[in-house]
């Protein structure tokens, strides 16, 4: 008896006690991050680029102290750039303690005195500012308010900080992230957790960096295709949403899944520098793309301040994922200010210009007054100063209030009802001059290969064809409008030709009229779906009630809103980061 | 000589008028907070914003104080400090400083943001209370703590507050849902009888307290007589619908001036029954402030989207650049005393 009981004591400790942030990682995934890293850096030392980040590799990994020190001495004769200042300012001097030099030293120091960063109005601009204030203040404690820029004391400056960045944790971990699945921003959150991952001395903060970095990892993780952040952002800013090869996250899938290109920024080079270790089973969960899935997330809209009765609304955010092609799209509306990037299909093709999208290229000072807090008439004026494009007819980002989805898996419907007198009166689908094949079928679907993957596109109402740089740019004028996609892959349905056989078969039956908007489909897998315009979604007869996502509902990711807890799953592996006990369990 | 002595102080006495009055009258400080300028970028490298000040002889010239590229909103100066004592509302929070500029300190934590307008109690300079998209806050203190007073308000977006010259426990205050009042010190809000969405600005009558004025989003210019009791919408005159900057002549309060998007700027000498607008000499007609200048109240300034400070030396009817190209100047206030 004694010897069952334990037995049965020995099983449930194996497999219910939590292992504290331990991290078990095989050598041959070390060591293949290590030579990832070690390209990066290399890559730095050819370009030999002027920014703190080259400082910090110079400080971090044998390299030259003193040309480190004048680099920062000569940048910071003109401080600037404010929170990205801050970030590079903290990661030279974290990785040059000790080695840079007494004057040097002084200069550093002097510039957080007289140089002060703005704070910023998004939420990568606070996860910035306060991480590295955070870990500026702790470098040096005991300091009055007149050594800082802010006039607040270091204790003050670190209390404030921590008070923020627990809170931002929070709010991700229980009605998810505002600024959300960005390709562009994604570095700008990930690298302050990694700096504070391995510099925080208090050591709930470095859990708390470590776990949330773990915590992002995963989130781009299981919407990873090789080198892409795949599916509906929030924000696709520094470079267009049809190269999403040159995004900012594909340097870091680069360096964490080994897929993509390197690049130096600061950004990669302190994440090439830092000691955190990205957990194995997020990697496998990123370059594992044996089997497709469904992911479902909820993220929340960036605070709502005017023209809305509730702050953060819900985004549903549904991505299709294969080993050829990611189908993923957002419910539509306005759910971030000037940059959302609503549905894409992103493919392998080894050639540029890995997607096709569409939107209605919305732009009103309403929009932006739904989130900036500046004068409503004079935003859009305000904000084409430094975003050129925001009420360009022909650009190819920002959402709509007037655009809608509904996906099921390989399957997604988008229609529009646009009022008269908006500022645009056309709807734009971008399908890149690299595609293999981009065909019009008589049956009106617009057939598309591009490597193993199969993208059909069916207009709802007449079209034209567009010729630019590129791609073709489909554009329709038609304000009540739509169109359905279906993406296949080689493994799925054959022969291209099977996929345009099957297409042919398979005719959405439209109502197009204003404010009565509505398309039943039957896919090719012969789930039907009816959409009426601007939220009634039915799957198979039955209602879709987007209502109920989770914040993470997947075979690899799962998370309860409110739960501050996010399980990981691969095969027979778990991780569980549970936010509110601090702690990593692994069974 | 006896004749030469009259005709020299006929001359005198003819030439005197001409020389406008102020310049035996003390010097005043015109501050002006810089929002941004053009092409700003967060993160970027921007000519430099926020605070700016100078003398009221000054012609163009102004200097900088202060933290840059903060967005900053709103100034205000604490009555009698001469400068020494200022809060600037801005994107960081509320920035004070006690010595006229030298240093500075953000006041409020990370919960207080987009700090869009400022109040100090004429009465007690440590009681200040500042608006912002997420609610309206004050502090008793000076500023070492702010504590959040939007109890009653139905939106959190707050443009303005004022408090009442006469009574300081009685405040109003504008925000996305109509204007609010408050007997209680900011404890809680009551809605006025005005509920017209997207209040922008709000001004009360220097000598009679009863008397306010709101410029709104969309919807012209309102004014009570009674403390909010009842509105009534400004007409005659008016040819645009959204204001975002009415103020009262602190010496003839008779005279009021009204600016906002695309409207140049509006002058009333009937206490807002009538308009007439000006825009003669402004590059652009987007005003976002007004001030007029206590010492001689035929100077106005104000502060555009985009092209600066524009003053005036004619009441309003004529305008002239007067610095900050580029400018888009949230707010100007001015204050009897030198810097």
């Amino acid at each position: 008896m004694k010897i069952i009981a334990t037995f049965l004591i020995s099983i449930v400790l194996l497999w219910r006690v939590p292992v504290y942030s331990q991290r078990i990682e095989s050598d041959q995934y070390l060591k293949a991050f290590e030579k990832r890293a070690q390209r990066i850096i290399a890559l730095s030392d050819s370009l030999t680029p002027s920014i703190y980040g080259w400082a910090a590799r110079l400080y971090g990994v044998g390299g030259n102290y003193r040309q480190a020190d004048s680099i920062i001495k000569e940048l910071l004769k003109t401080p600037g750039g404010d929170m990205f200042w801050m970030f590079g300012i903290v990661s030279a001097s974290l990785h040059g303690k000790g080695k840079m030099s007494p004057e040097t030293e002084q200069a550093v120091r002097r510039a957080w005195k007289t140089y002060p960063p703005y704070r910023g109005d998004t939420e990568n601009h606070w996860c910035l500012y306060y991480s590295t204030l955070l870990l500026a203040s702790q470098e040096w404690p005991g300091l009055p308010g007149s050594e800082w820029f802010n006039g607040k004391s270091s204790e003050e400056n670190y209390n404030e900080a921590r008070e923020y960045l627990i809170h931002w944790m929070k709010i991700t971990t229980t009605i998810g992230q505002g600024e959300f699945d960005s390709p562009d921003y994604f570095p700008v959150f990930i690298s302050p957790m990694i700096l504070l991952a391995q510099f925080a001395r208090e050591s709930e903060m470095r859990t708390r960096g470590s776990m949330m970095a773990d915590y992002l990892f995963a989130d781009f993780a299981v919407d990873h295709l090789d080198g892409q952040y795949t599916g509906g952002s929030s924000r696709v800013a520094h470079t267009p949403p049809y190269e999403p090869l040159a995004a900012n996250a594909a340097p870091l899938a680069y360096l964490y899944f080994g897929e993509g290109e390197p690049r130096v920024s600061d950004f990669t080079l302190v994440a090439a520098l830092s000691s955190y270790r990205l957990p194995e089973i997020i990697f496998r969960i990123a370059t594992d793309r044996s089997m497709p899935y469904v992911q479902k997330e909820k993220k929340r809209v960036r605070n709502v301040i005017r023209y809305g009765s509730e702050m953060n609304p819900p985004v549903y955010r549904y991505t299709y994922m294969t080993s050829d092609y990611a189908l993923g799209s957002l419910q539509g509306g306005i759910l971030q200010p000037i940059q959302q990037h609503t549905w894409g299909v992103n493919f392998k093709s080894g050639r540029p210009f890995t997607t096709i999208f569409g939107l209605h290229p919305n732009w009103s000072g309403r929009e932006l007054g739904m989130f900036f807090p500046e004068e409503v008439k004079c935003l859009i004026a305000n904000v084409v100063q430094s975003k050129s494009t925001y009420n360009n007819p022909d650009k190819w980002i920002g959402g709509s209030p007037f655009e809608r989805t509904f996906q099921h898996k390989n399957s997604l419907i988008v229609l529009y009802d646009i009022p008269q007198g908006t500022t645009t009166d056309h709807i734009d689908g971008f399908f890149p001059n690299t595609l293999e094949k981009r065909l019009v079928d008589s049956s009106r679907w617009i057939l598309c290969k591009a490597g193993d993957a199969y993208i059909g596109w069916y207009p709802l109402q007449e079209y034209e064809w567009k010729t630019e740089n590129d791609c073709f740019r489909l554009r329709s004028h038609k304000l009540q409008n739509g169109y359905v996609i279906e993406v296949r892959s080689k493994s799925e349905i054959g022969s291209f030709k099977n996929f345009s056989d099957s297409l042919n078969k398979h005719i959405p039956q439209a109502v197009l009229q204003p404010g009565n908007i509505s398309v039943r489909y039957v896919n090719l897998d012969g789930n039907s779906m009816e959409f009426t315009y601007p939220e009634n979604r039915e799957l198979d007869g039955k209602y879709v009630d987007l209502s109920q996502y989770k914040l993470f509902e997947g075979p690899y990711l799962n998370a309860d809103v409110g739960s501050e807890k996010l399980t990981i799953t691969y095969k027979n592996e778990t991780r569980i980061l549970d936010f509110k006990s601090l702690t990593i369990t692994d069974r | 000589m006896k004749r030469f002595c009259t005709i020299l102080l006929s001359l005198v006495v003819a030439i005197l008028p001409q020389f406008n009055t102020d310049i035996f009258s003390q010097e005043s400080t015109v501050y002006a907070t810089v929002h941004s300028r053009k092409a700003f970028v967060v993160g970027g490298n921007n000519a430099p914003t926020g605070l700016f000040y100078q003398k009221r002889s000054d012609d163009t010239v102004w200097k900088h104080t202060g933290p840059s590229n903060i967005h900053a909103f709103a100034i205000a100066a604490a009555p009698e400090s001469k400068g020494q004592l200022l809060f600037m509302g801005a994107g960081n929070g509320v920035h004070r400083t006690m010595d006229g500029g030298n240093s500075w300190k953000i006041t409020t934590g990370w919960e207080i943001t987009e700090v869009l307008c400022l109040a100090i109690d004429p009465s007690d300079r440590k009681r200040v209370l500042c608006t912002s998209p997420y609610g309206i806050y004050q502090t008793k203190d000076g500023g070492d703590q702010w504590k959040d007073c939007s109890r009653g308000l139905t939106t959190k977006f707050v443009s303005a507050v004022i408090i009442d010259h006469s009574n300081p426990k009685l405040l109003y205050c504008s925000t996305e849902d109509g204007i609010f009042s408050s007997d209680d010190n900011a404890e809680t809000w009551e809605r006025t009888a005005l509920t017209v969405k997207g209040i922008r600005c709000i001004a009360q009558h220097p000598t009679n307290p009863g008397m306010i004025a709101a410029g709104t989003e969309d919807d012209g210019i309102y004014l009570s007589q009674d403390n909010g009791e009842n509105w009534r919408k400004c007409e005659d005159g008016i040819e645009n619908a959204t204001f975002y900057t009415v103020i009262f002549d602190v010496k003839d309060p008779l005279i009021m001036y009204a600016g906002g998007f695309e409207t140049g700027v509006y002058k009333s000498k009937d206490g807002g029954k009538t308009w007439q607008r000006s825009q003669q000499g402004l590059a652009s007609l987007t005003i976002r402030s007004i001030a007029v200048d206590p010492a001689n109240t035929n100077r106005i300034y104000a502060g555009t989207f985009g092209q600066g400070v524009y003053r005036s030396e004619d009441g309003g009817y004529t305008w002239k650049y007067a610095g900050l190209a580029g400018s888009l100047v949230w707010s100007i206030n001015i204050e009897p005393f030198e810097p």
